[in-house]
């Protein structure tokens, strides 16, 4: 009796062990629960992206064009950062990637701030959706 | 060799371990965060100057007598912008950017356009800065150029009273030239004013090299 009492126990304490593990990977998204989880993420096919820009006769950006964007990413954010020498960004801008046929393009017109070209060293690019 | 005894605490562990991980697989499957792309990168750019362009190995530039509408002057030393409307003169610049081998995938980040004026009208005039769109040759009379394209103007030169050389921004237009090198077709300077005024520039074939035309530009690529 006294070791079947110590083997259902140890028994509770596995199971309790591994729902609890179950659990955690199981919270809701709700108002008052804190969820944890995973999904996986993948790319919609870039492999890279290079970006041209128009400027005004000032030398300020004014237009910052990416193309040569793989058709599985349309419906995506293409996030695009403007990046000086200090490798600080100096601006940035969101387009949201058209529909398409053979390749996608974005183009970004509005930066949250004037962004001289010279300025710009690099060009960041971010593209991300569902 | 040992042999492999069943023994009830053997039991209850593969059970708990069925049952906690049947049940965290279940849940698992049930989680909907939903398939997400996700990609970044960067491009990195190289900032670099054009020598100066000047001379008459890079520059061809020539100007049109209204009243003469079948003559060209593009071997002459200075070219006039004069008005008004009815007496006109236009000059025309443009650069050959081949040896700066920018490429396409370039974009200026400054270009600045300098004329030289060798003669100023007796009061200060604006003069307009227009993109031309279509082609045209040193030997271009009055009349062809009335069958040329124009852009819309990019900049005015403000003359001024005393000679001396006067710049003006043209980035955006040399920026689309980079982007679209056949399409190189200068500019035309015009004098849009209602009273009578002219003001003289040195050419490309001008004996005094700070005289001529010149286009400076820094780009990245």
């Amino acid at each position: 009796m006294n070791t079947l009492s110590k083997t259902l126990g140890f028994a509770v304490t596995v199971a309790a062990t591994f729902a609890a593990c179950a659990a955690a990977a199981t919270l809701a998204l709700g108002s008052t629960s804190l969820s944890a989880g995973s999904a996986a993420v993948t790319s919609c096919g870039v492999s890279s992206l290079s970006a041209t820009r128009n400027v005004n006769n000032s030398g300020d950006v004014t237009q910052v064009n990416v193309g040569g964007i793989p058709t599985a990413c349309s419906g995506a954010t293409l996030s695009v950062a403007l990046v000086n020498s200090a490798n600080t960004s100096i601006g940035n801008g969101q387009a949201t990637i058209g529909s398409c046929s053979t390749t996608c393009s974005a183009t970004i017109s509005s930066f949250g701030a004037t962004v001289s070209a010279a300025s710009v060293l690099k060009y960041s690019f971010a593209v991300t959706g569902t | 060799m040992r042999r492999f005894r069943l023994t009830p605490r053997r039991i209850a562990v593969v059970v708990a371990a069925t049952l906690g991980f049947g049940t965290a697989a279940g849940f698992a499957a049930t989680l909907t965060v939903g398939t997400w792309h996700l990609w970044a990168g960067s491009q990195t750019l190289t900032k670099t100057t054009c020598p100066t362009l000047s001379g008459t190995s890079s520059t061809t530039d020539t100007y049109v007598v209204q009243s003469t509408p079948g003559s060209s002057f593009g071997t002459n030393t200075t070219m006039l912008v004069k008005a008004p409307s009815g007496s006109q003169d236009w000059a025309f610049v443009r650069f050959d950017l081949s040896s700066c081998a920018i490429p396409t995938s370039g974009g200026a980040d400054s270009a600045t356009l300098s004329l030289y004026v060798q003669t100023a009208p007796g009061s200060s005039r604006t003069l307009t800065v227009t993109p031309v769109l279509s082609s045209w040759s040193g030997t271009l009379t009055w009349t062809a150029a009335q069958s040329l394209t124009y852009g819309t103007a990019t900049n005015t030169i403000v003359t001024g009273t005393t000679t001396g050389a006067k710049t003006v921004l043209v980035t955006v237009d040399v920026d689309s030239l980079i982007k679209n090198p056949n399409a190189n077709y200068g500019w035309r300077i015009s004098d849009g004013g209602t009273t009578t005024a002219t003001t003289t520039f040195g050419t490309s074939e001008n004996t005094t090299a700070s005289h001529r035309p010149q286009l400076s530009i820094n780009y990245e690529k």
